[in-house]
């Protein structure tokens, strides 16, 4: 079954093609983070705009590199959100149009089963497991006890982790996107600066705006007092603790359910020092973290979580499709 | 001439839902309904209809036109997207027309403010000249405050809801080809306010 995908929930229009599930035949991603990067964060309009621009040559690329036609396609999946609205619609229109115009089947897909389904590009998931997912949106423990069943554990309560990150290096002065740009500083730093141990109501919830304050206080109250800031070890202090409380949640819920693999998924598990702790404690688990060009916004993930959708459910979408800002994974 | 030449016209970038389905010059279908909003929900949906039921298929069209705006900025990408998608997946040669334009030669005859409503009474309009056979334009496209514009601009009627009329569009040099199918986008008149902040900012 060759499945092509389209992605174009925030700001990278992309589109994939891939066989069965599995071989990523091509993956094309035309990203605007240089568009959006004077603006110190995605510009939504803008965003729409230069998908409308980007969205055909995209396709053309992606069925010219897998070396296929459109008559070769067996199912279009397309993004139907969580996600920018206006970026959305122009990804699911378009799917929608291709779809038609070739008379092949469409299936909506949930973004973020795309970034857990990013891991069965390269490892093949064990049930059951637990999919920690961190990106700038979304901060989420999952259950997975089966293919495409999906059971929320928990979520952050405040900010997600990839905008912490993006907000502490905002008041560092240190540019867009904040996650890469401290993951690198902190590798040179040490974790001087005393954090606060998070703590939340619920087992499985995360909560990142503490943190953040404290982090930015810290910061406001050294240039009060004209005192030197540390940059190096000031990053290392504040991911050494975001990325604690993100191992310390995961490894609670993989001994609670007895998972026999924990999967790292999203934007955030590009980040190194995360890749490296998850390595360090969960040596008793498989742990599987996507390559990294398919950690950030891709629709190759979307085409696998597609394909297994299908797969389970056997169930096509009509044209009337919509595309949705806020969507629960279940739906 | 055996092939008859069939034509798909869409447009989204008003309130109102437009597709119509023209076989050698002759309406064969067409929808003029005022939307809520979900043009991304009707529009591919209702263009699915009519062509099952016309048993027309996209393969079959020997153009696709399309209203480019100015207008709502989300509803006019959805019938330019799809256009495009439809252009680029069967190489259909695709024209773009403005979107007060099409309304236009949907008017009487004479001189025509047509214009899309936008937020706090503002408006994107031009002034077109409208006859049985054709339509110019008298003058080009604006976003401004719309009491100012109806008041203060030379017409004979104003139209901000009416259903196009492809014979005159396609006598009128408004009508535009596309020659790269990758090029076509809306014509948005306005910069994001993200930019124009910036630009103020300098
Ligand atoms: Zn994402």
């Amino acid at each position: 079954m060759i499945v092509l995908a389209v992605e174009s929930s925030c700001d990278e229009t992309s589109v994939s093609i891939n066989k069965d599930g599995k071989v990523i035949l091509s993956n094309i991603v035309l990203s605007q983070i240089d568009t959006h990067a004077s603006f110190g964060g995605v510009v939504p309009e803008i965003a729409s705009r230069e998908h409308v621009k980007g969205i055909s040559v995209v396709f053309e690329q992606a069925l010219n590199q897998a070396g296929i036609t459109a008559q070769d396609v067996d199912l279009v999946a397309v993004t139907k959100g969580p996600g920018l609205i206006g970026s959305l619609l122009v990804g699911i229109n378009a799917a929608k149009a291709f779809a038609f115009a070739h008379n092949i089947p469409i299936v909506g897909v949930h973004h973020i089963a795309g970034h857990i389904y990013a891991n069965q590009i390269e490892s093949e998931m064990k049930f059951p497991l637990i999919a920690l997912v961190v990106s700038g949106g979304h901060t989420e423990l999952i259950l997975m006890k089966e293919h495409y069943d999906f059971e929320k554990l928990g979520e952050t309560q405040d900010d997600a982790v990839g905008e912490a990150y993006d907000k502490v290096a905002r008041v560092l002065g240190l540019g867009y996107p904040g996650g890469p740009i401290i993951d690198k500083l902190a590798a040179e730093g040490e974790a001087t600066y005393p954090m606060p141990h998070i703590k939340t109501e619920q087992l499985y919830d995360f909560s990142y705006s503490g943190l953040k304050s404290h982090v930015i206080n810290m910061i406001n109250r050294l240039r009060m007092k004209k005192e030197p800031i540390n940059e190096k070890n000031l990053a290392t202090s504040f991911q050494h603790a975001a990325v604690r409380h993100l191992i310390e949640k995961s490894r609670q819920a993989v001994d609670d359910y007895q998972a026999k693999m924990l999967i790292v998924a999203g934007g955030v598990a590009a980040n190194k020092h995360l890749r490296s702790e998850v390595e360090t404690h969960f040596k008793d688990v498989e742990v599987s973290v996507p390559p990294f060009k398919y950690c950030t916004d891709n629709a190759a993930m979307m085409g696998i979580a597609g394909y297994y959708y299908y797969q389970r459910f056997k169930k096509i979408d009509a044209m009337d499709m919509n595309g949705y800002s806020r969507l629960n994974l279940s739906e | 001439m055996n092939k008859s030449l069939k034509r798909l016209v869409i447009d989204t970038a008003t309130p109102y839902l437009y597709i119509a389905l023209y076989e050698d010059n002759v309406l064969v279908d067409s929808i003029y309904q005022k939307g809520n909003n979900d043009h991304s929900v009707t529009l591919m949906d209702n263009i699915a209809k009519m062509f099952d039921k016309a048993s027309w298929k996209i393969q079959d069209l020997a153009a696709v036109i399309v209203g480019i705006g100015p207008g709502s900025y989300t509803g006019v990408r959805i019938g330019v997207v799809v256009a495009k998608m439809f252009a680029w997946s069967h190489n259909i040669p695709v024209f773009k027309i403005s979107t007060p334009a099409l309304l236009a030669s949907g008017a009487d005859n004479g001189v025509i403010f047509a214009y899309v409503d936008a937020r706090r009474n503002q408006a994107f309009g031009g002034v077109f000249e409208k006859t049985d056979e054709t339509l110019v334009r008298l003058k080009a496209d604006t976003y401004a405050d719309l009491t100012t514009m109806l008041d203060s601009w030379t017409y004979d009627h104003p139209v901000n809801a009416v259903m196009p009329d492809l014979n005159v569009v396609l006598n009128s040099e408004l009508l535009e080809a596309v020659d790269n199918v990758h090029d076509l986008s809306p014509v948005y008149l306005r910069k994001t306010e993200a930019e124009r902040n910036q630009e103020q900012n300098k």
